[in-house]
């Protein structure tokens, strides 16, 4: 006769690493020396507030639980704590802040989603890309006067995608010096989704242009049925220069994050 | 039957001086609990929290508001009795009121000097530090130190000045170290000021801007990003970082085709 502990000690039984996402300070060193040496422990959070030796930054709290530990996963592939084929136990939150959830994952370097690589192997700064997907976030949960609204960021490689791109009318961040995550620019950026075409963003979150009709190629680039070519031109412009897009999408309100031509990431702003 | 009348006319001056003692007590008490009130109210207590004066302050169970506010009411009080002593005639006061007004001021005014410089010289060194968290080099922590003392110090000699201490020589070492260190970093940092001077330029009047082909002392092609210093320039698997000095010594060549 089996009891709980063990039935559910089988989730644990055996892992080579464990995967703490944003544990507190005092609950990691309990962690630390319960496992001893045998399993590695990895910290995923916002901040490396406990001083793990492996850490993980995570830029976005994301709300779905799949995808945070996806990331997690992957970030921990990428910095070599842990290796393909292992298996993890990844200790999260669902309901509260507090640590609740226990999910068993292997470690699979072939199949990654590439969350991981939008964030810290793009051109243009993590800090950037987190501030775009935050700033689209928050279009998406409020819209503009309550209308929803689609809108298109290119992040990064600037100066290539204004190669591969032309003007629909005059750019109204001509000779200014704006920075995503500036506080005024939540407020600029509202008014302005309302124009069409692009908005490209360098490498260092300088808002180069509004109002950029994307040129790149949409030759062999594959995105699920049903998109539109808002998408299409966003994952186009990814496969032809190293930038990252980001995209609002006008009719089901998603947001998602296209790199290399490929959909990597997908998020509901309603959730966040 | 007592004679009030008399009573009072004999001894008028005593009267007159505890009047005055308990005017003056009811006055600095007052005048304590006001300047409190006025003192947190324009956010002193936010303004020294965390520095090491207050957490002294803190750990004999009192706050810096409360001492400078107890300080006040000290004086009034002092000053109370100095005008009792003076209207009872009871002391000489003429011998103690030269020394007192000749000096107790200049004291004062030094001591208040350097307590107010402790208290900058810490918020001064929260603040510098707080804005160097993002460097992430430890020996940083060397610069909020150093803004601490050198506050500290020159308040030093302002009261040491005050005291009529002659400060020259320190006054000479401060301004030759300041000097050198002035000197230190404009040798040092030539480069980064011209860039930077440079920069503002291209920053402000955009010459040319993201997206454009330029050609900068034989390096060409495609502006990625400009900022203060540097210029990104990139062609083919090659991404220059010119710095803007380059740029404005020897111009750029905008291609156009």
């Amino acid at each position: 006769m089996d009891s709980l502990q063990d039935l559910l000690g089988d989730l644990v039984a055996d892992v080579d690493a464990l995967v703490l996402f944003s544990p507190s300070g005092s609950y990691y060193e309990r962690v630390t020396e319960a496992v001893g040496s045998d399993v590695d422990v990895v910290v995923v959070s916002g901040e490396n507030a406990v001083g793990a030796n492996a850490f993980v930054d995570l830029p976005l709290a994301f709300a779905d639980v799949g995808e945070r530990i996806r990331f997690g996963v992957e970030g921990a592939l990428d910095n070599a704590y842990v290796d393909d084929g292992d298996v993890l136990a990844c200790v999260t939150s669902v309901f509260s802040d507090e640590l609740d959830t226990v999910s068993r994952v292997r470690a699979d370097a072939d199949r990654r989603s590439g969350v991981y690589d939008l964030f810290v192997h793009s051109r243009a700064d993590p800090a950037v890309i987190r501030d775009v997907l935050d700033l689209v976030v928050e279009l998406g949960r409020k819209g503009q006067k309550g209308e929803p609204v689609g809108a298109l960021f290119v992040v990064g490689d600037a100066g290539k995608v204004m190669n591969k791109s032309r003007p629909l009318s005059y750019n109204p961040f001509e000779k200014s010096h704006v920075h995503v995550g500036d506080p005024i620019v939540n407020v600029m950026l509202k008014e302005f989704s309302r124009l069409d075409g692009a908005f490209v963003i360098s490498d260092s979150g300088k808002i180069v242009s509004a109002y950029r009709y994307l040129e790149g190629s949409a030759e062999g680039v594959d995105i699920p049925k049903g998109l539109g070519t808002r998408h299409m031109a966003a994952a186009g412009i990814t496969r032809d220069t190293n930038a990252v897009a980001v995209v609002l999408s006008e009719s089901d309100g998603l947001v998602r994050a296209f790199k290399g031509g490929d959909l990597v990431l997908e998020l509901d702003p309603e959730e966040y | 039957m007592v004679d009030w009348r008399t009573l009072v006319l004999t001894n008028f001056d005593y009267l007159l001086a505890i009047a005055v003692l308990v005017v003056g007590f009811v006055a600095g008490y007052l005048v304590g609990r006001v300047n409190e009130r006025v003192l947190r109210a324009i956010g002193v207590q936010d303004a020294v929290e965390g520095t090491s004066v207050e957490r002294t302050a803190r750990r004999f169970g009192t706050s810096v508001v409360s001492l400078i506010a107890r300080f006040t009411s000290w004086i009034v009080y002092v000053v109370a009795i100095v005008l009792a002593l003076a209207v009872t005639r009871l002391v000489d006061l003429r011998a103690l009121w030269y020394r007192v007004v000749g000096y107790a001021p200049a004291v004062a005014f030094a001591a208040a000097v350097l307590a107010f410089s402790f208290l900058v010289g810490d918020k001064a060194e929260i603040v510098v530090a707080e804005r160097l968290r993002g460097v992430k080099i430890p020996e940083i922590g060397v610069i909020p130190v150093a803004v601490k003392y050198a506050i500290v110090f020159v308040a030093a000699l302002v009261a040491l000045g005050q005291l009529g201490v002659a400060t020259l020589p320190l006054l000479v070492v401060f301004t030759a170290v300041v000097f050198g260190a002035v000197v230190f970093a404009l040798i040092a940092t030539k480069d980064l000021l011209t860039s930077a001077a440079a920069g503002a330029y291209v920053l402000l009047n955009q010459p040319y801007g993201i997206g454009d082909e330029i050609r900068v002392a034989e390096n060409q092609g495609i502006v990625q990003e400009v900022d203060l210093f540097v210029t990104r320039v990139e062609n083919d698997g090659e991404e220059f970082i010119i710095p803007n000095h380059v740029v404005m010594r020897n111009g750029a060549v905008r291609v156009r085709n």
